[in-house]
């Protein structure tokens, strides 16, 4: 079996696993989620018709006499064509719909801050593992600092700096609302503008993790035997450091970006509600508070495709730059 | 075995303050402050007078608060650190000591929790129960269950590899029970990893915690860092200016963390000894070059006197006043056991020693080919990398693995043209890189592959083809042959013999096997203990030994004499 298709096949399984865990953790759960729903729906003026009920049922569990398997299997079925009921909380949108339109802003906001995060940290890594035993050394304890700091205090305490007693930056939200959202560049502008500084609490608590991993690995691929004789070719300290050792001490943290990505995506819903930022986990934060389960069942499971997509395409990647993952 | 205890460090004394002192506080705390939720009608106010540091809109004491705060919070930590360190030992040292169906499906388990992200999970199931019932133990369930997958995996790898040593093995012959090699054989060897993955728990734990109870998702029954965090917030903490209120919590977080990862940081060092900080590197004292006083007009490397000490906590004087001279297209076998100082021989006379190995006295001295003399041992940075490789060229001991895995053999030959020979064009360097390879009886083609595509034999002629690639006049070989098989070895020594005549370069050829060096080299040094104690042509090294260590060393192989010389060369290894 080659590599691509048995990470191709892992991914599968995880997400399956992950579809199957949704399933069942509404109904492993106390309480009927489906008739707190219902109620609600009906608070809020909406009919309930019973395709929206039955939809509730398929996603939480009933006492309903069809067998589980027969649910799961309609579930299933629902699930693949993104069929997740109707949110409460946002009457009476569609589930599918509340995710479409916050999902674009974490992923934009997350993607690029982790990318940042990880470039930055990988290269910072580099430098300080090759240059070890001087004054880089001291940059260790800070990122552990840095790493050891709750995300969402950091988001606070940044937003009182530098959007409160500075005024740098907007408190809150992902654009001016006084904006017609579209791709117009003032719109543009004022979303990067206020994406910085999200963006910035990310890149600082996530950064160290990446620093670290990469200095340690630099530090043993230091010794390595290739590292030595591209010393003793007499090639430059640059060159030895990039093409002999960070090609090689990087693989780990690619190959562990997956742990990773889990950790900043974790972070990122946090600090989307300091910020009251329009993503995805302001939405399932919403969803956990107003009891919406649909929309929360709905968002956990786009979050996981999201986090085992990219993990997909980073392990395709590593199969480019590693050549013994191809024999 | 490894030391278990840590070294002591300043970062482990901080580390060790850090947590003992809030732990303490966790502890002693509560019994000291007042009642946290006690109301007073004095709202907000800042730190100062009774209230140390100040109090909530309702009047609430934030020290008080805090202590118990810290408390919840160290209490969820070590619960689920407990927890997830026992999930993650279930499925990671179990399944892989057990192996088979059992470690696949654990492996894939654990490899899919991991992919699966763990904080939206938590918080949807956070989100399924009902407020009433979410105590300090359904949280610590739920971040234990969703939180061990990652210490499964390193431990798995950590027991594959404790597995598959020599005393396990041992163990297993001798007949003793599985969970006797688990528990006495394999378990004190986890041990760092098992408290490193514990400390990591106990900090992921608090930190999810904090996160989940500023969501509004925390205990219900008890009070922890996080809940003050989302009161403060709720509060408006922030836009009334109440840092008194907002600040101590967070820091607290941060001060605990830091610590925990401080000590997880001299854990590490006693799990992966290379991470520990070194000396830095001092710059070789350059003594001024001795006149040599031996005029042969054909010597091409002269070392004088040589000394090279470990600067470690007891200094290792590892080569100890050597003298040699080299001559044009000479062999000069350097023999000796392991440790004896020969390596570090080489690796000075290159200047590639690393710290805390230096350089105290003696110098290097290179006759170049027009005329000149090099003292490498003063030679700046751009002078000696001018110098390695174009003068000198080395194969190493481990050339199995001496090629860089994650490029080709040609990017590997080709930087060394690039770096030394920067007027050749990509046409050039590629016709040197084939005919390098085709004189070591590599197929060119070959130049596309990567190291794990070749066997050994082909990587070591890999290695020599590079050493070849900018005609130098001295090449140094570190038992370059040791890893290969006899007959693989002795075509290699036959073509090296070869290429000496036809390039007329000279070797010094270092090895532990003195009847090798009697075939192959012309003169012989014998090393021990950082001395030459035997220097003379390999026909009088052979007849006649006069330091008693080389009679010992000849003697330890057998006769080589007669019809059973064949015998020395394949029978005895």
């Amino acid at each position: 079996m080659t590599y691509f298709v048995r990470k191709g096949l892992f991914y599968l399984v995880a997400l399956w696993a992950a579809v199957t865990l949704n399933f069942f953790i509404p109904r492993l759960m106390p309480g009927t989620p489906v008739d707190s729903l219902m109620a609600k729906l009906a608070q809020r003026g909406g009919q309930v018709n019973p395709e929206t009920r039955r939809a509730f049922e398929l996603l939480l569990g009933a006492d309903t006499d069809e067998p589980l398997l027969a649910q799961y299997w309609s579930y299933l079925g629902n699930t693949l064509r993104g069929e997740f009921g109707v949110s409460v909380s946002s009457y009476p949108t569609p589930v599918a719909e509340v995710i479409s339109a916050s999902l674009p802003w974490t992923v934009v906001l997350v993607g690029i801050a982790t990318l940042l995060s990880f470039l930055l940290g990988v290269t910072l890594g580099m430098v300080v593992g090759w240059r070890r035993g001087t004054w880089l050394d001291s940059l260790i304890p800070a990122t552990t600092v840095l790493a050891a700091v709750p995300y969402f205090w950091l988001a606070l305490i940044l937003s009182a700096v530098f959007a409160g007693t500075l005024g740098w930056f907007p408190l809150n939200g992902g654009y001016d609302v006084v904006l017609d959202p579209g791709w117009s560049l003032e719109f543009i502008g004022s979303a990067v503008y206020h994406g910085i500084l999200p963006a910035l609490t990310i890149v600082i608590s996530s950064v160290g993790g990446w620093l670290l991993g990469m200095r340690n690995m630099m530090v043993s691929t230091g010794s390595e035997d290739y590292v030595l004789t591209a010393q003793a070719k007499g090639l430059r300290g640059s060159r030895v450091m990039l093409r002999y050792a960070a090609r090689n001490a990087v693989l780990p943290s690619v190959a562990g970006f997956a742990i990773s990505l889990g950790f900043v995506v974790s972070g990122s819903i946090i600090t989307e509600q300091v910020f009251s930022y329009p993503g995805i986990g302001s939405k399932l934060l919403q969803a956990v508070q107003n009891n919406d389960y649909a929309l929360m069942q709905g968002i956990f499971l786009i979050i996981t495709v999201a986090v085992l997509g990219a993990n997909l395409v980073v392990d395709l990647l590593y199969g480019l730059i590693d050549p013994r993952t191809r024999s | 075995m490894t030391n278990l205890l840590p070294r002591w460090s300043a970062r482990l004394g901080v580390g060790l303050g850090l947590v003992g002192l809030i732990t303490l506080f966790g502890l002693l705390g509560p019994l000291l402050v007042g009642d946290p939720n006690a109301i007073r009608d004095i709202g907000l106010t800042p730190p100062g007078g009774g209230h140390l540091l100040g109090t909530t809109q309702t009047g609430q004491d934030v020290f008080a608060q805090l202590a118990y705060a810290t408390r919840g919070s160290l209490e969820i930590g070590v619960l689920v650190g407990v927890m997830a360190t026992l999930l993650s030992a279930v499925f990671g040292v179990i399944g892989a000591y057990v192996g088979g169906f059992t470690d696949e499906a654990f492996s894939l388990l654990s490899n899919v929790m991991l992919v699966i992200p763990g904080l939206p999970l938590v918080i949807v199931i956070a989100g399924f129960v009902p407020p009433e019932s979410r105590g300090t133990w359904t949280i610590a369930l739920v971040l234990a269950l969703t939180g061990w997958a990652a210490s499964a995996r390193v431990l798995r790898a950590q027991t594959l590899s404790l597995r598959n040593r020599d005393y396990v093995a041992a163990a297993k012959v001798a007949g003793e029970r599985p969970w006797r090699i688990v528990a006495v054989e394999i378990a004190p060897n986890l041990l760092p990893l098992l408290a490193s993955q514990f400390v990591f728990a106990v900090i992921l734990a608090i930190l999810n915690e904090a996160g989940l109870a500023f969501l509004g998702l925390g205990t219900s029954n008890s009070s922890t860092l996080g809940t003050m965090l989302y009161y403060a917030q709720n509060g408006f903490a922030l836009q009334r200016d109440a840092w008194w209120w907002l600040v101590p919590p967070g820091l607290l977080i941060a001060l605990l963390g830091c610590g925990l990862a401080l000590i997880n940081f001299s854990i590490d060092e006693i799990i992966d000894p290379k991470l520990r900080n070194r000396a830095r590197r001092r710059d070789t004292v350059a003594a001024p070059a001795p006149t040599v006083d031996d005029r042969d007009p054909d010597r091409v490397l002269t070392v004088r006197d040589l000394e090279v000490v470990y600067r470690v906590e007891r200094p290792v004087h590892a080569v100890k006043g050597v003298s040699l001279t080299l001559r044009r297209g000479e062999i000069l076998g350097l023999a000796g056991e392991s440790g004896c100082g020969k390596t570090t021989l080489a690796y000075a006379i290159n200047r590639l020693h690393r710290p805390p190995a230096e350089v105290t006295a003696g110098s290097v001295v290179f006759h170049d080919r027009d005329g000149t003399d090099i003292d490498v041992l003063a030679l700046g940075p751009g002078e000696l990398r001018a110098f390695r490789w174009d003068k000198l060229s080395m194969v190493f001991q481990g050339a199995m693995n001496s090629l860089n895995p994650v490029t080709t053999v040609r990017a590997q030959l080709d930087d060394v043209l690039t770096t030394h020979r920067p007027g050749m064009s990509a046409a050039e360097r590629r016709e040197r890189c084939q005919e390098v390879l085709r004189l070591v009886g590599v197929d060119p083609a070959r130049l596309g592959s990567y190291a794990h595509e070749l066997s050994g034999g082909m990587r070591q002629r890999v290695m020599i083809a590079a050493a070849l690639l900018l005609e130098p006049q001295v090449m140094i070989m570190d038992e370059p042959t040791t890893a290969l098989d006899v007959v693989v070895q002795r075509g290699i020594l036959r073509e090296l013999l070869r290429f000496r005549d036809e390039l007329g370069f000279a070797v010094v050829f270092i090895t532990h096997d003195l009847p090798l060096l009697l075939e192959l080299a012309d003169r012989i040094a014998v090393m021990k203990d950082g001395e030459i104690v035997e220097y003379d042509t390999a026909e009088r090294v052979h007849r006649d030994p006069r330091h008693p260590y080389t009679r010992t060393l000849l003697a330890s192989f057998p006769s080589l004499t007669g019809d059973r010389r064949d015998y020395a060369r394949e029978g005895a290894r």
